[in-house]
């Protein structure tokens, strides 16, 4: 358990942003940290799930940052599923 | 009176160049200062600057621009005229002075190095005047935001702006470091002179002097033309060393100088400029927009020197730069806005109907790429939801540019492929870039840059304390008395006069 600072983007959004996230949050989690700073801001928000993908591939939802064996830093992009 | 016509003495005293016998060239010029590009001493002789002037012509000329000027400044001192600007303007001329007076005291280091180390005595003469017109330029753009201090204490940051680690301001610092108080004589004429001088900022201050005048602010117009007509004159040192450098076959290391700086020169131009026209300046003066003005004054003119010295248009160009055009400066006024906390400017939305359907004539397709963003942000601000219009974390930096990275926007506007920033492992460390170019100028000098900290870099290692949004404002020598607000608290949002 430990702080991780991931890049994250979410779609239709225009900016690059800082994220920290934890370790040991799920996929689920990272996409709703990313979105809070995003939908209902700039983004509107839908009633559908979202995902997270890192260089083209989704990350399964139960898969925690550590187990993503991600590296600082890394690209996250959370999409409407 | 003088014996002589000028004619007759005039090449003798600006170009009397010699050979060294007591010292070594390098002794004289060493290279990390000079740097010949491999072209031989006699090579550079042939130096030849198109505007001519001699030291008793300059001073006779000086005294009058200075007289003139401070006499505009002192009357209207006493005056309403600024109380009376508006809002936007009011930003547009605090970031201007924030970014730009001591900056262009710093250039007269650049100046006074080819004054020094330019290999030729004429280029040494013309830059000498030129450390004289960046030390006014300095002066003078310190001293007339002084004068309004009473009426608005953030001009302040006219002279404090660059003794921060506010983000802009290292932005600044990284990229006139690179373009001249840490550049070698010869690729400062070409970096500076020719590249963000003759291209950028001589246009962009002919355009600022206009619009100063169309919004009433006559101290300033004063101010800006009294520069420009001084940057005419020294801009004038990059052609005639473009021209050696092509001559003797370096040519490849003139495109070279001009791919690099184009870019930098554009990203900065496109985030002080770009939001000042199509943003800030009141709509009933705008007398057109940043991507007219850019391609009517800045592309024509590159495209012509381009053909004129015999270069090529930048790789970039067709892609990344005409596509950015369309889009970037967008993206960052969006930027700008939303992290407005972390300016010394009160960043004006320019987001009233009128404004809007101006920006939907002038850039086609931009309400489905930005109006979509604003329309979220203003249904908030109707709703009483301010604080969701505010930051809690912060965009990433491109460790190039040094400015947020913007390309999920250009990606979302269908000018980009991906809205992922560029990446680059080196010993260890992870760099992000904002787009090819900035990426493509790191690597061609990794050892030049990688050593550089940008914000976030130092957010990450621990320098900014706490860790969070206050930390980073006090960090970036903002009091919440100085931190940016929206320029005219929301009006924009409600064009009925509710708030």
């Amino acid at each position: 358990m430990a702080l991780f600072p991931v890049q994250g983007i979410f779609d239709g959004d225009f900016v690059v942003l800082l994220v920290p996230v934890d370790t040991d949050d799920p996929m689920t989690v990272v996409a709703e940290k990313i979105a809070h700073h995003v939908v209902g801001r700039r983004v509107a928000a839908q009633d559908r799930p979202m995902r997270v993908r890192c260089q083209g591939e989704f990350l399964a939802e139960e898969t925690t940052i550590a187990e993503a064996n991600l590296a600082p830093l890394d690209v996250l992009e959370v999409v409407y599923a | 009176m003088p014996s002589l016509a000028r004619s007759e003495w005039y090449d003798l005293t600006r170009d009397m160049n010699w050979t060294l016998s007591y010292v070594d060239t390098e002794q004289a010029w060493p290279q990390d200062l000079s740097n010949t590009y491999g072209i031989p001493a006699e090579g550079w002789w042939g130096w030849d600057e198109p505007y001519k002037i001699t030291y008793a012509e300059y001073v006779h000329n000086q005294v009058g621009k200075d007289a003139g000027v401070y006499s505009v400044n002192s009357v209207i001192g006493r005056s309403r005229m600024f109380d009376e600007l508006d809002p936007g303007w009011k930003s547009a001329i605090i970031a201007h002075y924030g970014a730009i007076a001591i900056p262009e005291y710093l250039a007269g280091i650049g100046e006074s190095r080819m004054g020094r180390f330019g290999r030729a005595a004429a280029w040494r003469n013309m830059a000498t005047f030129g450390c004289l017109d960046e030390t006014r330029h300095g002066q003078i753009q310190a001293y007339f935001p002084y004068t309004l201090l009473g009426k608005e204490p953030r001009m302040d940051w006219a002279h404090k702006t660059l003794h921060t680690n506010e983000w802009g301001a290292i932005a600044a610092r990284h990229l006139f470091d690179d373009m001249f108080t840490a550049n070698d004589a010869v690729s400062t004429a070409i970096q500076l002179t020719f590249t963000f001088e003759t291209g950028f900022t001589n246009l962009q201050f002919l355009g600022m002097a206009a619009d100063a005048m169309n919004v009433g602010d006559l101290d300033f117009g004063a101010l800006i033309s009294s520069i420009q007509t001084d940057e005419a004159r020294h801009s004038q040192q990059g052609e005639p060393t473009i021209k050696i450098l092509v001559e003797n076959g370096k040519k490849a290391v003139a495109q070279k100088l001009v791919d690099h700086m184009f870019w930098r020169s554009w990203h900065i131009f496109a985030l002080l400029t770009g939001l000042s026209m199509d943003y800030y300046t009141p709509l009933e003066h705008r007398t057109h927009s940043f991507k007219e003005f850019m391609n009517e004054w800045i592309i024509k003119q590159f495209i012509d020197q381009f053909r004129d010295f015999g270069l090529e248009r930048p790789w970039y160009w067709d892609e990344q730069f005409l596509g950015e055009l369309e889009w970037y400066h967008h993206a960052l006024h969006l930027g700008i806005w939303t992290w407005r906390p972390t300016v010394w400017w009160n960043p004006d939305a320019g987001m009233s109907p009128a404004e809007r359907e101006w920006l939907e004539a002038k850039y086609p397709g931009w309400n489905d790429s930005f109006g979509k963003y604003w329309d979220v942000i203003t249904a908030n601000l109707r709703a009483g939801r301010a604080e969701l219009t505010l930051p809690e974390t912060f965009p990433m930096v491109c460790n190039m540019c040094q400015i947020p990275v913007v390309s999920p926007s250009g990606y979302a506007a269908g000018f980009l492929k991906s809205p992922a920033p560029l990446l680059l492992d080196l010993e260890g460390r992870r760099y992000i870039f904002c787009s090819e170019p900035c990426k493509w100028i790191f690597e061609q000098n990794p050892a030049r840059f990688k050593g550089h900290l940008g914000i976030i870099d130092r957010f990450l290692g621990g320098l900014i304390q706490p860790p969070d949004l206050a930390g980073a404002l006090a960090y970036m020598g903002l009091s919440p008395e100085e931190c940016g607000q929206d320029a005219t608290g929301y009006a924009w949002a409600h064009p009925n006069g509710k708030a």
